[in-house]
């Protein structure tokens, strides 16, 4: 049984299509990050997976229990920290504990218990009887992650949780969500940042119009990618079409921003000094040079040839 | 596989105990947020005193049930004030439902239905402060009661049912809607069925089209439920047709509710 | 000249002003305008309240203190203009402190335009929109056969008084929210203004009232007003009649617009 599996999930919203026809498998004890660009779908897939929203086709078992037919029993095993983290401002974290742990029909003496113990593991012990109004992003976020984790769930759902937060902030949700792993909880993340699956995922899926366009080791899929990138700006526009022709003799041409040519690099650095005579003999003059091993984002452009939005490479 | 195995359905939440916590937070708020009570404690005493001095006059008219007009505007006040509380319960839950918390009390495994009663038993408390306020400012303001202890009970009750019912329906509302835009349907609604019924005038002495619509208005059992023991004995034909009004009302509108609340998760 | 020199305009400071301040004024009104949520409540509200009480005291009107009228729907025309009023100079305010909240105040404030335009463009906003609204209040009373004793002119005068109570109210909730800055402060302003209309002759004669709540309600800045406009729709013209309402509606103006006016200074100071 995989904590999350999912069959050919499809979800419209009257003529338009979120998730059309997603399969999914998350293995038990894993980071599985869900990446994709703003509106790809991946908010719509988690609200199916957690039982927020009914798939128009296709089946989804999470925790081994039907999310449409078994419903009860998946919210009963899954934790949720949700893209807008819904933390009542006028609450203290404490309060907010308490009340999640009734959700989840907690006794009094374990929910106090496991909420100390919680409000501890995320740093939050000292502010636990402020008003979650005077809280900064970075604390509601990890108060979040504390809610989703009153009854010790099987399969934690994260919604993109470091949107919106510093970076400090994010490493130390990250850092929170590798501690959770370690001990032995599956993660789902959905991100929109390829840095944040980087780090955290074993495994990703990239989602794109709805439709997963790559899935699997981010190392793997990088290495698919093949050839490190190589980015070349050119000082004088007009000369750009030019750098094109030159470039393509060292490799297929990838998708890069306006007044830059981006190949991938056949034969890697070694073939550096070739790529600068070249330039240099046709007269191309180059305001910006850089070579790249292949990154998500570059998986991402091979997969769907256009760049991550809010990428942050 | 890491985690629990599900609890059983008596260990879950799925007992009453989850109304309880969530009638506690909205009252929490309700306490921290001192800009939601100023309307609940003003208004009340808005209606009782505006529409029992502006419009003194009436009881002069020939045929008018009292001489004192506030044993009549008593019930108007306090049922007004008590709808308003429905109306804010609404609101309560459209914040909940801006703000992402319905989702996490929809994602989390307590049942459907508690996540209805758990703000209806919130505006049944909350309907509380302004009935208690306009009973006893009517009062002080001297009201007269003949219908004694039985006749505060159904006024009591007709304010609470009435407060339920704009509760029930402004759930409805806001759950289909989906926001606080919602809002301003609940409110004109709830402006909309008190006033075109008895509540400052009695039907003998309402004019033309007026009269037709209190006629069948629901309100006006509720509020004839509501007033009678500020103008004589509590009689059961006064009191069955708003018990009638408050049951249809809380059942049609609840299940409605509940409805929509599922229909959320489709 | 280089485009970071900025542009030279060689146009009258009063022309410009004017300019920007009809430019704000017209933003006023069409945010008003596609906004159905704005006007129809102003519109639809104080009709409603009209066919209620028209129906509800219609027999007061028999009442020997009660003045002569044609129908009670004739003494409330005033009343429905006064509330259409409020709900407009309520937008005002509201406006103006969305305004300080998104933002775009500071933008204004940022760009070469007239300061006093910011503040203009507002209060011709509502004043407009006033105007307009008791023009459809009064053509709807008389489409339902309501009499205007004082005929066109009335309804001329009844339109301007309406202009100049309307910024005069306006100045209120902008004086709050040019204070605070808040939507939630200044729309907290309404049911104020709400009471204070309720608390006047506007839908009832003070005559019929009593004790310290009549001898509150003749002092009412707002009956101050109703009752000499009330005499144009339901006695006829009288040059005496205009001028005090105007009179009046003009000294809430002056007070209102100069709470407003100081508030906009301070806030301009800050920024």
């Amino acid at each position: 049984m995989k904590p999350v599996e999912a069959e050919g999930l499809v979800r419209t919203f009257g003529d338009v299509t979120a998730v059309a026809g997603i399969d999914l498998e998350v293995a038990e004890g894993e980071i599985f990050g869900f990446l994709g660009p703003n509106g790809a779908g991946k908010s719509t897939t988690v609200r199916m997976l957690v039982t927020l929203l009914r798939p128009t086709a296709g089946t989804a078992r999470v925790a081994g229990f039907d999310v449409v037919k078994e419903a009860d029993s998946v919210r009963r095993l899954i934790g949720v920290a949700l893209q807008d983290a819904a933390i009542d401002p006028l609450m203290t974290g404490s309060e907010l504990l308490r009340l999640q742990a009734v959700l989840h029909g907690l006794g009094r003496r374990r929910a106090a218990d496991r909420g100390s113990e919680l409000l501890e593991r995320v740093g939050l012990t000292g502010a636990a009887d402020r008003r979650v109004g005077t809280y900064s992003g970075g604390m509601r976020r990890r108060l979040d992650l504390a809610l989703a984790l009153i009854h010790r769930p099987a399969v934690l759902f994260l919604d993109e949780p470091t949107t919106g937060l510093d970076p400090t902030s994010r490493v130390a949700v990250w850092e929170e969500v590798r501690s959770l792993n370690d001990d032995g909880t599956t993660v789902f993340l959905t991100t929109q940042y390829l840095e944040e699956a980087d780090e955290l995922a074993a495994r990703i899926a990239i989602i794109d119009n709805g439709v997963i366009v790559r899935e699997g080791d981010p190392t793997v899929l990088k290495g698919q990618v093949g050839d490190p990138t190589l980015r070349v700006e050119v000082a004088d526009e007009t000369t750009i079409e030019l750098a094109r022709q030159v470039l393509g003799a060292f490799g297929d041409q990838r998708p890069a921003r306006d007044g830059r040519v981006a190949i991938g690099l056949r034969g890697g650095a070694t073939r550096l000094t070739d790529v600068v005579r070249a330039l240099d003999e046709q007269g191309v003059p180059v305001a910006h040079f850089e070579l790249d091993s292949p990154s998500l984002d570059d998986v991402f452009a091979d997969a769907t040839g256009r760049r991550l939005e809010g990428a942050e490479t | 596989m890491t985690g629990v195995a599900p609890a059983r359905s008596r260990d879950t939440g799925v007992g009453l105990f989850p109304i309880v916590w969530m009638c506690h937070r909205n009252l929490t708020r309700f306490a921290r947020l001192p800009a939601i009570m100023v309307p609940m404690v003003v208004m009340p005493i808005f209606f009782l005193v505006v529409f029992t001095s502006s419009f003194d006059g009436i009881s002069r008219v020939d045929g008018y049930p009292t001489e004192n007009l506030i044993n009549w505007v008593v019930a108007f006040a306090l049922l007004q004030g008590a709808m308003f509380s429905g109306v804010g319960t609404a609101g309560t839950v459209a914040n909940d439902l801006e703000t992402g918390f319905m989702d996490r009390l929809l994602a989390s495994p307590i049942r459907r239905g508690i996540i209805i009663a758990a703000p209806l038993t919130y505006t049944a408390i909350r309907a509380l402060i302004p009935i208690t306020l306009v009973t006893v400012l009517a009062l002080v303001m001297n009201a007269e009661l003949p219908g004694g202890i039985l006749g505060i009970v159904v006024a009591f009750s007709g304010g609470i049912g009435g407060a339920l019912v704009i509760g029930c329906f402004g759930l409805g509302v806001v759950l289909r809607m989906g926001d606080v835009r919602a809002m301003t349907i609940v409110q004109m609604t709830s402006f909309l069925v008190i006033f075109p019924s008895i509540g400052q005038v009695p039907i003998a002495l309402l004019d033309g089209w007026m009269e037709q619509v209190a006629r069948v208005n629901p309100t006006t059992n509720l509020l004839r439920m509501t007033r009678q023991g500020y103008l004589g004995d509590v009689t059961w034909a006064d009191t069955w047709p708003g018990l009638l009004v408050i049951a249809c009302g809380i059942a049609i509108f609840g299940t409605w509710a509940r409805a929509e609340l599922i229909r959320r998760t489709r | 000249m280089t485009a970071a020199q900025g542009l030279r305009l060689n146009r009258p400071r009063l022309l410009v002003g004017t300019e920007q301040a009809w430019t704000l004024t017209v933003r006023s009104v069409l945010a008003t305008a596609r906004k159905v949520d704005r006007w129809a409540p102003g519109l639809i509200f104080p009709l409603a309240m009209a066919a209620v009480y028209s129906s509800q005291f219609a027999k007061a009107t028999g009442l020997s203190e009660f003045p002569e009228v044609d129908s009670f729907l004739q003494f409330i025309l005033p009343a429905t203009i006064l509330q259409g009023i409020a709900f407009n100079a309520s937008n005002a305010g509201t406006d103006m402190a969305s305004d300080i909240e998104t933002g775009f105040f500071d933008r204004l404030v940022a760009s070469p335009v007239a300061r006093q335009s910011i503040f203009v463009g507002r209060v011709g906003g509502a004043a407009a929109a006033a105007g307009f609204q008791a023009g459809v209040h009064t053509a709807i009373f008389v489409v339902l056969g309501v009499p205007i004793a004082s005929g066109v002119a009335g309804v001329v005068a009844l339109m301007l008084i309406s202009i100049v109570l309307s910024v005069g109210i306006s100045g209120f909730g902008l004086a709050v929210a040019l204070r605070t800055g808040s939507t939630e402060a200044t729309q907290s302003m309404f049911p104020l203004i709400f009471v204070m209309v309720f608390v006047s002759s506007a839908f009832f004669p003070t005559e019929l009232m009593k004790g310290w709540y009549q001898s509150v309600a003749e002092r009412n800045p707002f009956t101050l007003v109703m009752d000499p406009t009330r005499q144009l729709v339901i006695s006829g013209w009288s040059w005496g009649h205009v001028f005090e309402a105007l009179g009046y509606s003009l000294l809430i103006g002056l007070v209102s617009l100069s709470l407003a006016y100081r508030a906009h200074l301070r806030r301009l100071r800050r920024s």
